[in-house]
């Protein structure tokens, strides 16, 4: 690292994105085999994978910078201990609220990227200028769908409408601020969740303007926070357990 | 992952009467000549049923095929297996979209095979209805089953029907990773700790004899398919498919010294063939017929999906855009 | 009646057992097929490599990225409806179709547009891109390939796409295949055991 940083500021970011990639990656993987249509159902699998990769590679980074190495790090903690945001953790639901999340939250990790990728974390800059690519077609893909599903049928418009109205402030708690925001921000990591959460708004509004949809009115203050210090929803904890249920059965040995 | 040989109609001779015997002679002589036949070609009746039915059953055991596996996605150890375990069951999805094509251009429309699937009406493989139990259950299936399939699709690659053998070939190269994935997965067991290594024998108890029935019954009382196979739409026989496995796979076992749960099972070296108990054909019937242990949660399941995604391909129809059957 | 499942996943669906005899009682929800050409190096021809269900061009094309191009490499996608591709007939082995353009139905002109041409050239494998004429009817089109793209083996099928008909890739949208080539989770290579089998073996030996 080119010069000295706020290390602690620095792995929650890291621990906060990676956890959200890495929870949202296993609950869309859920949809493999039991999709809507044998095609969405492999593109829809292919993000969930590419997410766990991404995870994965923050992960690695947070390994080099001292913490356990990924699979520890990823299957053996406890809800407590992980960073995500609580919208990530929430069951897949119908595939309304699955597709209406991964357009939410896709959006928001790619503005993330983006801006990371220009980050004074070197590392971490590279790797979100890697990353900027594949996530371009998880929101080519989330645009479209949420465009066709959002001009669709009457069923169509209602179910994605509903499912807007419920899912918003669980978005809005991805941009919940970090203890630390302030050092990333004067450190040039990062620019901050009130920045990000200004570009996202911009972004996702021009998509839904386009359909028969509402964006709903909203504000940071009704966001479900907690995610991001380790407060969470009763899903989670079940989901880790799951998680770790073979590895649990022998953690010393390689499976 | 498909086994076949297992589910054909017995050949009516006679139908073949009322073909055009001038058409009849070239289109044989075609495939006679290592030719392949294309979508737009002339055709038997018997001939684009009979692969109809066959290509459409293969997709029914890869998305049913999806399922077993898909029990452990969200419970696979660590960063690779889970990732490994995610693109498989992804590959067979995948593959199953491959096979409706490759029928499609037959003539049958893939909403009219996924009804039939779920009506009953159209089987898959046998295999498929049975529990993966354990995390080891699944490494198994990625083997083995997906090593007998290999056989399988390997010779029926060589067949006559262009879109069938251009999906198998593609099929063939994705599944030699879910092969390799799963002998390491397996090797990983096998050669691991006291639990691993009882887990993964306890797996292959379990899953030897569907694997015996997964190439179908002996030749000897299978019903006719010369026609079939002088058409290349059934490649090998069912025990060749078997002991082909069996010369590739047992030593593999053997050398995990992980214990077939057979005791009769030896290759005759006069013979050069494998000598086994004969697997339980009752049982494969019975499970064929719906009675096996998972008939019902794989049509469920199956069921379930194509009705909470019926909302989703509805909104996506639209009025000017009209099916027609696909070209290749 | 419930039924449980081995699957977490499917146990929170609440799976109910159902009688399936009466599932097709709903109308058919079939969309259109597109076909798929992909290209696998900026050197290569376009090839076809199969079809998908989609309802839209833009649709077909995210749904091909993933079914044709989600191992190896890619560096463009073509899609286009099934309906709009305009398909000679088969000739037999060692025949070449262009020689049968005069025998071929006369067509009205219409307005100048381009077409791009695609052969095949055995049965059994795919049709392959050979390059783009500019012509007022398909036919024209066919006869102006003959001119210049009819060389060596004998085509036996073509076909001719208008490519105002073709969805392709923009060059600023080839980023989506730039990590392609990491994604070795789905490579054989990634699973090599031998080394561990080996060692296994050896310490087996003295006792066996």
């Amino acid at each position: 690292m080119d010069k000295v940083i706020n290390k602690i500021a620095l792995k929650e970011l890291l621990y906060k994105t990676a956890d959200d990639l890495l929870i949202l990656g296993h609950r869309n993987s859920e949809w493999t085999g039991i999709g809507p249509l044998l095609e969405e159902d492999i593109a829809f699998s292919s993000m969930a994978q590419d997410k766990i990769g991404q995870s994965l590679a923050i992960y690695e980074l947070l390994h080099d910078l001292g913490e356990a190495d990924p699979d520890t790090v990823a299957f053996m903690r406890n809800a407590e201990q992980f960073h995500n945001c609580k919208f990530v953790e929430l069951p897949i639901g119908e595939y309304e609220f699955s597709l209406v999340r991964h357009f939410l939250y896709d959006h928001s990790i790619l503005l993330r990227f983006q801006q990371l990728s220009t980050s004074s974390c070197q590392p971490l800059a590279q790797i979100a200028r890697k990353l900027v690519g594949e996530l371009r077609y998880h929101i080519m893909h989330a645009d479209l769908f949420i465009k066709k599903l959002g001009t669709g049928t009457d069923e169509s418009i209602s179910r994605l409408q509903t499912t807007l109205e419920q899912a918003i402030p669980f978005a809005l708690g991805v941009f919940e601020r970090s203890p630390q925001e302030s050092d990333l921000i004067s450190d040039l990591i990062f620019t901050g969740e009130d920045d990000l959460y200004t570009r996202w708004c911009h972004e996702i509004t021009k998509v839904i303007e386009s359909t028969a949809l509402v964006l709903p009115q909203h504000n940071l203050s009704e966001a479900k926070t907690g995610g991001r210090i380790g407060q969470h929803t009763p899903h989670l904890q079940p989901l880790l357990d799951e998680m770790a249920e073979v590895l649990r059965l022998d953690p010393s040995t390689d499976w | 992952m498909y086994g076949g040989g297992n589910t054909f109609e017995a050949t009516k001779f006679d139908n073949l009467a009322k073909e055009d015997p001038i058409k009849l002679d070239e289109f044989e002589a075609r495939i006679a000549g290592g030719e392949k036949i294309e979508p737009a070609d002339w055709m038997p009746v018997l001939y684009r049923k009979q692969l109809i039915r066959m290509i459409e059953q293969h997709a029914h055991s890869e998305i049913i095929g999806a399922l077993p596996e898909g029990t452990w996605i969200t419970r696979a150890p660590g960063f690779k297996r889970k990732l490994a375990l995610m693109a498989k069951v992804q590959d067979e999805v995948g593959h199953a979209q491959l096979l409706y094509s490759a029928a499609e251009t037959l003539g049958k429309s893939r909403e009219d095979m996924m009804q039939d699937l779920i009506n009953g009406r159209s089987k898959y493989s046998n295999i498929f209805n049975y529990p993966a139990l354990t995390w080891a259950d699944s490494t198994i299936i990625s083997w083995l089953v997906d090593a007998g399939a290999i056989v399988n699709q390997l010779a029926n690659s060589k067949g006559s029907y262009g879109p069938y053998c251009r999906a198998l070939e593609r099929i063939c190269v994705e599944e030699s990773f879910h092969l390799k994935y799963g002998h390491h997965a397996v090797i990983h067991l096998a050669t691991g700790s006291k639990i691993q290594r009882q887990m993964v024998q306890e797996a292959l108890n379990r899953w030897w004899p569907p694997m015996m029935h997964f190439f179908g019954p002996p030749d000897r009382i299978s019903v006719h398919t010369e026609v079939l196979m002088k058409w290349k739409v059934k490649m090998a026989t069912n025990d060749e498919c078997r002991q082909q496995f069996l010369d590739m796979y047992v030593p593999k076992i053997w050398e995990l010294r992980l214990s077939v749960p057979d005791p009769n099972l030896q290759k005759n070296e006069e013979t050069r063939q494998w000598e086994y108990t004969e697997p339980d054909w009752e049982e494969f019937k019975r499970v064929i017929n719906g009675d096996g242990p998972c008939n019902k949660e794989r049509l469920a399941v199956r069921r379930m999906a194509e009705e909470r995604g019926r909302w989703v391909r509805k909104a996506l129809l639209t009025p000017d855009a009209k099916y027609v059957t696909p070209l290749a | 009646m419930a039924l449980d499942s081995l699957d977490p996943r499917i146990k929170r669906c609440n799976l109910q057992e159902q009688r399936t005899k009466d599932f097709n009682s709903q109308p058919l929800d079939q969309l259109p097929t597109y076909e798929v050409f992909i290209q696998l190096k900026e050197t290569k021809a376009f090839e076809h490599a199969g079809i998908v269900h989609a309802a839209t061009p833009d649709m077909a094309f995210l749904f091909a990225k993933e079914q044709f191009s989600r191992r190896y490499t890619c560096t463009g996608m073509w899609v286009v409806p099934s309906d709009r591709v305009w398909v000679t007939a088969f000739s037999d082995l060692e025949e070449n179709i262009y020689d049968q353009i005069d025998e071929m139905p006369a067509q009205e002109a219409g307005p100048e547009e381009d077409y791009e041409v695609f052969h095949l050239i055995q049965r059994g494998k795919q049709h392959q891109h050979v390059g783009r004429v500019t012509a007022n009817s398909h036919l024209q089109a066919l006869q102006k390939a003959k001119v210049r793209f009819n060389a060596g083996k004998p085509i036996l099928n073509v076909w001719l796409i208008k490519i105002n008909d073709l969805q392709t890739t923009n060059l600023e949208d080839h980023v989506i295949w730039s990590t392609l080539h990491e994604k070795t989770h789905r490579d054989v290579i990634s699973y090599r055991a031998g080394d561990k089998l080996k060692q296994f073996k050896e310490k087996q030996q003295p006792d066996g």
